[in-house]
């Protein structure tokens, strides 16, 4: 089946780009992962339907591909509110007071670990290291690191997004307003950034300019 | 098997023994095949090694010390030290069975695989006898069913691979995946996406612990009360090794076993489960007689007989003729091909009923592929059924050789096939239109099939073939042969699909053979026959098609239906059914009542499949033994003994006192088993089988092809009937278990055929040919050539259509017209 029959009710933009995806590797099989990216994209998260078209393009069955999609924690299979916190737990971390940030996040979105808000504007986890030890404790939204977020900057960072709902979410500009400490300086600004809870990444359109 | 060079041989020490091994050879294998066994559950020797449980740990000296290593996936090499039992093995064995055993639910009481549960006897032999875990363990839901067929219990996994790996690995078919990671993975299938896979029941064998469980087994039997027996898979040609086990004289359980030559120990879930039918509430128990007013009525064995050898004593033996014998054992073909040769007199005898191959060519082509020449072959060419409905254990063999072996796959087919999707080339054509793809691959110089052609350069070539439809002109099967015979190195292997249709035809159960592979028209061969027997009839007799038609015309009187159906396997049912109706006399030897024997004259019960002892011949001509474990019901019959009682009260003798003796018999007249005895396939490495003609067998039967002039056939859409591996056949609908799996039955047209015809997908149709109408749900299928029209063979409704060239297939007629204006106003509405 041609790619545009399977995934005829994606967007035309992801389309193509599903379409880039597949010729860029010589197995089919290859393209699975960031496929699934896409697919959470175009679906909001990793829809049974959506696992069952990356299974049609890549030629493996709906199972391989559930397999994939479970294995990996940054494959969303449940919706995900509109930003998704993720805060470090890990070992540095959790040294640096990252169960009190968790908490103080928790609080201010009214979301538990583990879950999204009723209103889907927030989802709260807490992750494994995100490599900003030095940085301690860290945050990411829908995948830009924060380093250095004490427990009411990161309460203010869920305010700032619940109340300005910025379109696109950047690095640099959250490190600059709610973040700390940083492992090392990052060198130029970086204003593109994540506008959905999917890395930021070209490949996928994933990507948007922050606003100046 | 064929010769392979033998391997280079290493050096090692083994718990301080020197032992030579293959190079190459993991050292568990290596161990086991030294008599030292290495504790494990994810290894299996028939797939490829993933270390994922870490029971094998030995010790093995390296350069860097003593290390732990994972015996499944280590290669030997040489003067390598290998230490099993070491205190620190011994250590990590306790570890590893601990750790297994921290989520495993010990229910072992209620467990089926309880008894025989590697997981049970392991942590016996090898645990740390105490656990230390005192929390929680994991639970799940269970047993939850991932399919009509399989049971799933998430919290007796140990998640060793073994079934995720089977169905990716060998059958091709990965439905069931490992979800989750770390405390919680476990395997499942894809919502609404069941583990439909012909070869489910392959993962509930080979789970080491009580995870899977198959639906007509659970709770059933506990393993230490189970009876079993060796016997040989009785549902295609390919003489799969099983092992039927019974308990309480009830079978419950087959499991597959390992035969080197032939199935690998793997079985279709149909080799499976099928023997549920012989236990059916359907199956003849008692002989039947036809009053006067027409009823069936239980008689006596003794008024049963009579009325038989009366019926058929007073008609001439050439008005006699027989139909069937193609499922029995090599002991009652043979005896039932003596009883009418001898006996009643007469050479109109067929054991082959719908696919009408030419028995030369299936006893005859040489040289005959064996299974395992698969394995060595270059290039695989399948020009015949679609393997994975006809030959299940035979695709997996293919797949081996193509996917583990490097061969190259070519299929020919008018339709998809199972096997496409590890093809190298595929060539999809009209059904027939197959004279004209033969004719295209030999014309030197065609610019067609270059690629094709190309890869029959490289031999060796296998050729696996057969009819790819019931709806194909038979010679097809012979012009193909012809063709691969030509190729390099090339063997060919025939494939006919019923149980022992090759053992039938080699005792002569075929209008132009005689036992052992002999031509009727050899005048030698015939002499050394009538040597033991006394006069034969000296011409050939007629096919299963030309004793239709002699029925129909009145030259034939009687007719013996020997386990055969062939109103619904003939190519014209309401022929077929005119054809039993005028015979003056039918007596059918059956274990069900079907079409054909509706009507019969006398019907008598007969033993069948785990009842009967005996031998049967494979495509391969590999005799196996088969064996009996259970008496037959009430007072059903060996076949050999009631033709045996018939002969007696005919006046003849056929000498067929028990099944040793029919073997005995066997050997003496029929050349081309000359040095087969049951004591040869009961023990030691023949217990494989042996093929045939060995030793002192001769074989005088050499297929000639001959260009028979064989034509496309024309017409507008042409009928493509393949079968289905759960087709309507009664041993489907007997055994409860394959009864739910029979598809829907539909016509599927070519997308472009059907809008030509104004059809949509999904549209109730009438499909009209020479023999019959059928109204069927119309798919779309664009694997098919277009202008042809795939119906599959044997369904509920499809067999009426019978087999002829051709089909028209229209929305429905005038009779359903107002349905249809109220079914396409509803659907209008709807879009």
């Amino acid at each position: 089946m041609s790619v545009a029959t399977v995934i005829s009710d994606w967007s035309a933009p992801n389309q193509e780009r599903a379409r880039t995806l597949l010729e860029a590797y010589p197995e089919r099989r290859s393209a699975a992962m960031p496929l699934l990216y896409l697919a959470s994209l175009e679906h909001g998260h990793l829809t049974p339907a959506a696992m069952a078209q990356v299974a049609e393009l890549t030629g493996l069955t709906s199972a391989q591909v559930q397999s994939v999609a479970s294995f990996y924690t940054m494959y969303k299979r449940d919706h995900v509110g509109r930003y998704l916190i993720s805060v470090c737990t890990s070992i540095s971390c959790f040294l640096m007071g990252a169960d009190d940030v968790l908490e103080a996040i928790e609080e201010e979105t009214g979301t538990p670990d583990g879950t999204t808000s009723s209103d889907g504007t927030f989802s709260v986890e807490h992750v494994e290291c995100i490599g900003a030890c030095g940085g301690a404790p860290a945050v990411q939204v829908n995948y830009e690191l924060v380093e250095g977020v004490a427990p009411e900057r990161g309460a203010t960072l869920c305010r700032w997004l619940r109340e300005s709902s910025p379109e696109v979410v950047v690095t640099d500009e959250m490190q600059k307003y709610f973040g700390g400490v940083r492992s090392f300086d990052w060198g130029i600004t970086e204003t593109v950034g994540a506008i959905a809870p999917v890395p930021a990444f070209g490949p996928y359109g994933s990507t948007g300019e922050e606003s100046a | 098997m064929p010769e392979q060079p033998p391997p280079e041989m290493v050096t090692i020490s083994l718990d301080g023994q020197e032992i030579e091994v293959p190079q190459g050879e993991y050292i568990i294998k290596a161990a086991e095949d030294q008599g030292t066994y290495i504790p494990r559950f994810c290894y299996h020797s028939r797939m490829k090694p993933v270390g994922l449980c870490r029971m094998c740990l030995v010790e093995v000296e390296t350069p860097r010390g003593r290390i732990l290593t994972t015996a499944c996936n280590t290669p030997v090499a040489p003067e390598m030290i290998v230490d099993t039992e070491s205190a620190v093995v011994q250590k990590a064995q306790e570890g590893i069975l601990e750790f297994l055993l921290i989520n495993h639910p010990l229910d072992c009481p209620v467990c089926d695989k309880g008894g025989e549960c590697p997981l049970q006897d392991q942590t016996v032999a090898y645990g740390p006898g105490e656990s230390r875990f005192v929390e929680e363990k994991r639970h799940f839901e269970k047993p939850i069913p991932l399919s009509d067929i399989v049971l799933m219990d998430r919290e007796r996994c140990i998640l060793c691979a073994r079934c995720t790996r089977f169905s990716e690995e060998v059958s091709g078919d990965p439905l069931i995946e490992f979800v989750g990671r770390g405390n919680q993975t476990h395997v499942i299938t894809f919502p609404d996406e069941p583990f439909a896979s012909y070869f489910s029941g392959n993962t509930v064998q080979i789970c080491p612990v009580g995870a899977l469980t198959a639906k007509p087994y659970r709770f059933k039997a506990r393993p230490w009360d189970l009876e079993a027996i060796e016997s040989v898979s009785m549902v295609d040609a390919s003489g799969a090794s099983i092992s039927i086990e019974t308990s309480q004289n009830e079978v419950v359980r087959i499991n597959g076993v390992d035969n080197d030559a032939t199935n690998h120990g793997w079985l279709s879930d149909k080799d499976r489960f099928v023997f549920q039918a012989i236990h059916s509430e359907n199956r003849l128990a008692t002989p039947l007689i036809r009053d006067d007013a027409g009823d069936l009525q239980p008689a006596s064995w003794g008024d049963a007989l009579d009325r038989v050898a009366d019926a058929l004593g007073s008609v001439r033996g050439d008005e006699v003729a027989s139909i069937g014998g193609a499922n029995n054992t090599n002991e009652e073909a043979f005896a039932l091909g003596k009883f009418l040769r001898t006996v009643v007199v007469t050479p109109h005898i067929d054991a082959q009923v719908g696919d009408a191959l030419n028995p030369e060519f299936l006893a005859g082509v040489t040289p005959r592929a064996e299974i395992g020449d698969l394995d060595g072959a270059a290039t695989i060419l399948v020009w015949a059924g679609d393997l994975k409905e006809e030959f299940p254990t035979l695709f997996l063999r293919v797949r081996h050789a193509v996917t583990q072996m490097g061969a190259k796959l070519i299929v020919v087919h008018p339709r998809r096939t199972g096997l496409d999707n590890i093809a190298a080339e595929k060539i999809t054509y009209r059904p027939g239109e197959g004279p004209e793809v033969v004719r295209k691959l030999t014309a030197q110089g065609d610019q067609d099939y270059g690629a094709v052609r190309d890869l029959l350069t490289a031999g060796p070539v296998i050729a696996l073939v057969g009819l790819t439809g019931r709806a194909e002109d038979p010679r097809l099967a012979e012009a193909v042969a012809a063709y691969a015979l030509g190729l390099p190195g090339s063997k060919v292997l025939p494939l006919a699909r019923r149980a022992n249709v090759f053992g039938a035809l080699d005792m002569g159960l075929a209008p132009t053979l005689l036992p052992g592979r002999v031509p009727v028209k050899s005048e030698s061969g015939r002499a050394e026959l009538e040597s033991h027997w006394g006069p034969l009839p000296g011409e050939a007799g007629l096919d299963t098609a030309g004793i239709i038609a002699g029925l129909a015309a009145g030259d034939l009187k009687a007719l013996l239906l020997v386990g055969a159906d062939p109103v619904r396997d003939g190519r014209n049912p309401d022929a077929v059914r005119a054809a039993l109706d005028a015979a003056e006399f039918v007596v059918s030897l059956d274990m069900f009542l079907n079409d054909s024997n509706q009507q019969a004259s006398v019907i008598l019960p007969v033993d069948g499949f785990a009842e009967t002892e005996g031998t049967v011949t494979n495509i391969e001509g590999r005799v196996q033994k088969v064996n009996r474990i259970l008496p037959g019901p009430g007072q059903s019959r060996a076949l050999w003994s009631i033709l045996d009682e018939l002969s007696s009260r005919m006046g003849g003798q056929l000498g067929a006192g028990d099944g040793p003796a029919i073997a005995k018999e066997i050997a003496l007249v029929a050349p081309a088993y000359r040095s087969m005895t049951w004591d040869r396939l009961e023990w030691g490495p023949e217990r494989d089988g042996v093929v045939m003609p060995d030793r002192d067998g001769v074989q005088e039967l050499r297929f000639v092809p001959d260009d028979s002039g064989l034509r496309p056939t024309a017409g507008r859409l042409a009928l493509h009937s393949g079968r289905v591996l759960y087709d309507g056949g009664t041993r489907n609908t007997q055994s409860p278990a394959l009864a739910g799996l029979t598809p829907d039955p539909a016509v599927y047209l070519h997308p472009r055929d059907a809008s030509a015809l104004a059809l949509a997908d999904g549209q109730e149709v009438d499909v009209a040919g020479e023999f019959g109408t059928v109204r069927l749900r119309l798919e779309l299928d664009p694997s098919l050539a277009e202008g042809s029209a795939y119906v599959p063979a044997n369904l509920d409704s499809t067999w009426v259509l019978g087999v002829p060239d051709v089909v028209t297939v229209e929305a429905q007629s005038s009779k359903g017209k107002k349905n249809e204006k109220k079914k396409g106003k509803k659907k209008g509405a709807g879009e």
